[in-house]
């Protein structure tokens, strides 16, 4: 249990580690008074706890009132749009690997019925469009990380440099290697009916594979090959490294605020785009025309995809919000 | 930002960050005399996350600042804003329970 302080000092770690930077004395100080006057209140645990999570919302740029100095502003903001990238990674990951099903089943023949054809129509084109997002929103802030590093040393940010690329070139070789195995996907001459270049639905899949309602059969999963099982533990964590270094370096750049602006501007677009995207998603399901065992015929793990998708927009849509509100 | 629209953004922390304001505008204080001068006045005992999210919101708000103190207990003082939004809150507030006890008096006969 502890006396009053040691409990004072348990609570303080539902705060983020900026915020204990900056409150966490005094914080402990109120707290540790309140429960010498009350040693035992489960409001004010709650209270606490509540409070801490509040924080950690508002650290992540999900809530909160705007701050009035440009310097925070411009805190709140790029924590906003980290908090973006986590979710549309998340969003594309699993959206990426439902995806990848209908246009590696279209590369074996087109859908059986209009809705499942127009669903894939549409998620490929919202797809194009996000990729090239993406790519606009990362040249300018790789710019920026590359300028900042090049002036001098900035260990955190090389750091998170660093997790990118590690990130990003396990999935990118991981990715090809896994892709490049699967027959029907590309590597072969027959399979050129496909909506999009069998390359590129191949390393959707590949990447996208521990995405899988396998981890639910067990026996199933262990015919597998011992290299593919791996690579299914492992992409998700190379992923995570992708993103969190993303994040971080977005977090922790400098990024000017015509920049800032520019980026919540290409947030708000993101999020009316994903959302297309699962509404495309949706319909397909809801269409359920295809036959079991065809790839055109939504299971159980799309079902939970796209409420996890669904959720993820949900985030990054309150994410935009805050980072286009902030007045950098 | 106008005076009578800081508080806007409150939500839920309006409530205390009135207080918080009230208790300022006499003189800075730290965390735990506030809530010990909100408890006199009020009546209420502001729990500990709960005034935190508020003075965190208030001084991002620019309505408070913590002044320099090499105590661990660091006081807060009200700001120009701070005291101007002051103002605005308890007028609308004043308005609010003038109206209701005018009301009370004529419908009720309660004075």
């Amino acid at each position: 249990m502890g006396g009053p302080q040691e409990q004072a000092k348990r609570l303080l770690r539902w705060y983020p580690r900026a915020w204990r930077a900056r409150y966490g004395e005094e914080f402990t100080e109120l707290l540790t008074a309140d429960l010498a006057e009350r040693p035992r209140s489960a409001a004010r645990t709650a209270d606490v706890i509540r409070g801490g999570i509040v924080a950690r919302l508002t650290d992540a740029g999900l809530c909160g009132c705007m701050p009035q100095a440009p310097e925070l502003a411009r805190v709140h903001a790029r924590a906003g749009l980290a908090s973006l990238s986590c979710c549309a990674a998340v969003f594309l990951g699993v959206g990426g690997a439902i995806w990848s099903q209908l246009v590696i089943g279209w590369q074996w023949s087109a859908p059986g019925t209009a809705g499942t054809a127009v669903a894939t129509f549409a998620m490929t084109g919202t797809i194009l469009v996000l990729a090239l997002l993406a790519l606009l929103a990362a040249l300018p802030v790789a710019w920026t990380v590359a300028t900042r590093l090049a002036r001098g040393p900035a260990r955190r940010l090389a750091a998170a440099s660093a997790l990118f690329l590690a990130g990003l070139a396990v999935m990118i070789v991981g990715g090809r290697h896994f892709g490049n195995g699967w027959p029907g996907t590309g590597g072969h001459p027959w399979a050129r009916t496909g909506l999009v270049p069998g390359g590129v639905a191949a390393f959707s899949w590949a990447s996208t594979l521990s995405v899988s309602s396998f981890w639910a059969h067990p026996a199933a999963l262990a015919a597998f090959p011992a290299a593919e099982l791996t690579w299914m533990a492992l992409s998700p964590i190379a992923l995570a490294c992708l993103v969190a270094g993303a994040a971080t370096a977005v977090r922790r750049a400098e990024l000017s605020p015509a920049l800032l602006r520019f980026e919540g501007r290409l947030a708000a677009v993101a999020c009316v785009t994903m959302a297309v995207f699962l509404g495309a998603g949706c319909a397909w399901l809801a269409g359920r025309t295809a036959p079991p065992g065809s790839l055109f015929h939504p299971g159980a793990i799309d079902v939970a995809g796209l409420a996890v998708m669904a959720l993820a927009l949900g985030v990054a849509c309150q994410a935009a919000r805050q980072s286009r509100r902030a007045p950098v | 930002m106008s005076a009578d629209k800081a508080l806007d953004g409150f939500g839920r922390y309006a409530g205390p960050a009135t207080l918080i304001l009230a208790s300022l505008a006499d003189g800075a204080k730290h965390g735990y005399a506030l809530t010990k001068d909100i408890e006199s006045f009020a009546g209420v005992r502001v729990a500990p996350g709960t005034l935190y999210e508020a003075l965190a919101r208030l001084q991002a708000q620019g309505l408070i600042e913590a002044v320099e103190s090499h105590d661990r207990r660091r006081p807060y003082r009200l700001t120009e804003v701070g005291a101007a939004t002051l103002q605005a809150q308890l007028d609308a507030q004043r308005r609010v329970a003038d109206i209701g006890l005018r009301r009370l008096a004529q419908g009720w006969g309660l004075a």
